[in-house]
């Protein structure tokens, strides 16, 4: 597959999601279980950074995890 | 409390004021009762099979909070990496004599044995830092720098980040940038591509020091679901240009029809190489796709974290990786979280096992096992708990295995059946402790 | 000194402003969240609807700031009402234990008096004039703001119960 059009697909995907994603959620109030430490994306920074690490110097793929959003979502 | 009458404020608020008369009155409690620091560490050992890769490393993340949401991070990371690792010549039914990477001396790999590179023992340190905090109410920004020294290798970096919350912070759309510059200054000098292995002393084949820039962009969505399902989509571009081939590393040069190494004479009183190597050369620019999706589901108290990713490169490598984690809570505050990862990748396109004497040669060639064909497979297991003083622990244990597979139409000769995929075997261990103050 | 007095006029000035845009921009009937909130309990008074949760840390935080809000200025008229959205009853009385408060606390069970105030996020305040009109909202608790919240709370006790905002 062509290389620029999957990063065109990708970023459209991106795209239509936030935009479609308006109605999906739930309520301020209800973010109790979201807002416990092992519901976040990435629970422990320096396991998901040794294992980068790892399998970055024994694999050809790196990267890719994200970050930001979920958890209590308040201020 | 199973009280469904319709709301009556007074009757909430009599009930709500009798809880209050219930307390003592307190002195209004003190502000600052949020720790000020967090800090994260970590001993790590890993291990692979046949005296090979040995890494010790000791991993500390610092986190100094301040009001209202925003911190410093502070990393600090030292590895000392010990062992061998294959330097991409086949084996041979005789023994095999290869200048070291300084060109000081030689070493000599017994007969139907896959060559190792045992020169490598290093200590690398690596830091890091970053800020984050919130730009007015909805907006979230980061600004980092990284860097790490080792002896051959010096990586500079600095990064940032943006999201934006929408949708009651339902959705969050984040974009970040990640530049680097690394330098190689390998022992001995970077090898002229494809240049031969030389006799010890002779450094006609090596230049100095190369240099390589990356640039690292990610998009993504997270999106909660319901109250218990949050998901998250990444779309990643990495672009790498510059000196991108391991300087170490080397191919056989193999009779065109045997498919054995072509044997060499070093100069009379001289130690050197016994048979014909060139030194790898690979292209000098790379770009990555990745798609990465993750879920979070908690499930009455157990959290399943899946995740999967796709990369795809323009060095025609292709690549899977589905990564599953259980946290399991037991009684207390301890937990058990079982993990396993699947992994598998297709060879670059100019991956061989080696080259044949007397034809042109390719523009790009490499025998690293990294860019070769193969499944692996983490299966591990994590225990962690807290102390009594808040403080948390956690120990696991993992082993890592890679098979791999040559694909048929690169195997020459006698290639066939001796020749074999270096499948490794790796046991990764770390303890972690975590507090605040 | 002149250029602090001059500063502080014109905050109050934009926090007036923006109170008057939410009012304009949100489809509330004052008199109607009067009525269903049951202002008249508190009438002639200034009040603070807190929206909180135990798992909230924002909400953490603005606890001793409320404490202060109430030993100041209860005896000036101010009622605050910290409304509890826990899921479950129990994690917001624990939490109560860790961190007591002076003010009361309302369990606002099905949820009536957060729609009802339309809260999109965690913690909302809203303050209600001594008129019963909604003056300002809120949405999430800053250390830095406070004193802007606390100014807010000022000139709303300052106002009298039938002036018109």
């Amino acid at each position: 597959m062509n290389r620029a059009r999957i990063g065109g697909m990708g970023i459209a995907v991106l795209v239509i999601l936030a935009s479609g994603c308006s109605s999906i959620g739930v309520e301020p109030w209800e973010r109790d279980i979201l807002a416990k430490e092992e519901m976040q994306l990435t629970t422990d920074p320096v396991e998901a950074a040794i294992d980068d690490h790892i399998y970055f110097s024994k694999e050809a793929s790196s990267g890719g995890r994200g970050f930001g959003g979920g958890g209590c979502g308040c201020n | 409390m199973a009280d469904n009458t319709p709301k009556s404020i007074s009757a909430a608020l009599a009930a709500a004021t009798c809880s209050l008369l219930g307390t003592a009155p307190a002195t209004p409690v003190q502000a600052q009762e949020e720790p000020n620091w967090e800090f994260n560490t970590a001993l790590l050992y890993y291990g692979e099979n046949d005296d090979r890769v040995q890494d010790l490393s000791l991993n500390i993340l610092a986190r100094r909070l301040f009001v209202d949401d925003r911190s410093l991070t502070l990393g600090l990371t030292v590895d000392t990496l010990t062992g061998a690792t294959p330097i991409g010549a086949i084996r041979q039914n005789v023994p095999q004599t290869f200048t070291r990477p300084s060109g000081s001396s030689a070493y000599t790999v017994p007969a139907g044995e896959l060559p190792l590179d045992d020169t490598f023992k290093d200590t690398r340190v690596a830091i890091t830092a970053a800020w984050e905090q919130p730009l007015g109410r909805l907006w979230k920004t980061s600004v980092g720098f990284s860097g790490s020294q080792e002896y051959d290798y010096t990586h500079l970096g600095l990064n940032g980040s943006l999201s934006r919350d929408f949708n009651a912070r339902n959705t969050t759309v984040s974009a970040g940038l990640a530049v680097a510059h690394d330098t190689w200054d390998p022992v001995g000098g970077a090898p002229l591509p494809f240049a031969p292995m030389l006799d010890v002393g002779d450094t006609g084949n090596k230049s100095g020091s190369e240099t390589k820039d990356v640039i690292d962009t990610v998009i993504g969505v997270t999106q909660v679901i319901s109250r218990k399902l949050l998901v998250q989509l990444n779309y990643s571009f990495s672009n790498s240009s510059g000196y991108l081939t391991d300087p170490y590393k080397v191919l056989s040069v193999v009779d065109g029809t045997t498919g054995d190494t072509v044997p060499r004479q070093p100069a009379p009183g001289a130690e050197g190489p016994s048979h014909e190597f060139r030194f790898e050369n690979r292209p000098d620019e790379r770009s990555k796709h990745s798609l990465y999706g993750q879920a979070k589901y908690y499930m009455g108290g157990k959290v399943l974290d899946a995740s999967y990713r796709y990369m795809t490169d323009d060095w025609d490598i292709d690549s899977h990786t589905l990564d599953l984690r259980l946290r399991w809570p037991l009684v207390e505050s301890h937990y058990l979280e079982p993990h396993l990862r699947f992994y598998t990748q297709s060879e670059a396109e100019f991956y061989t096992i080696s080259m044949v004497d007397g034809v042109e040669l390719p523009r790009f060639a490499s025998a690293d096992y990294r860019l070769g064909k193969f499944d692996a497979l983490t299966a591990g297991l994590k225990y962690g708990w807290k102390t009594r003083g808040g403080k948390e622990m956690s120990v696991r244990a993992e082993l890592y295995r890679q098979n791999g597979t040559i694909p048929g139409d690169l195997l020459i000769g006698n290639q066939v059946g001796r020749e074999t995929y270096p499948d490794l075997d790796a046991i990764i261990v770390q303890f972690s402790y975590r507090f605040s103050r | 000194m002149k250029l602090y007095r001059l500063r502080h006029r014109s905050m109050r000035t934009w926090l007036a402003a923006i109170a008057a845009a939410q009012f304009l921009l949100f489809p509330w009937a004052p008199d109607a969240v009067s009525a269903e909130f049951g202002i008249d309990q508190y009438e002639g008074k200034v009040v603070v609807l807190d929206f909180w949760a135990s798992w909230c840390v924002p909400c953490r935080r603005s606890f001793p700031w409320l404490n202060a809000m109430h030993e100041k200025y209860a005896d000036e008229g101010l009622a605050i009402v910290g409304v509890n959205l826990d899921m479950e009853r129990a994690d917001a009385e624990q939490f109560l234990q860790e961190y007591p408060a002076m003010f009361t606390i309302l369990y606002d069970d099905d949820r009536q008096l957060a729609e009802q105030f339309e809260v999109v996020a965690m913690p909302s305040s809203y303050v209600i004039g001594r008129n019963g009109k909604v003056i300002a909202r809120h949405m999430g608790f800053k250390v830095k703001q406070q004193d802007d919240y606390e100014s807010v709370i000022v000139d709303a006790l300052r106002e009298p119960g039938n002036g018109d905002e």
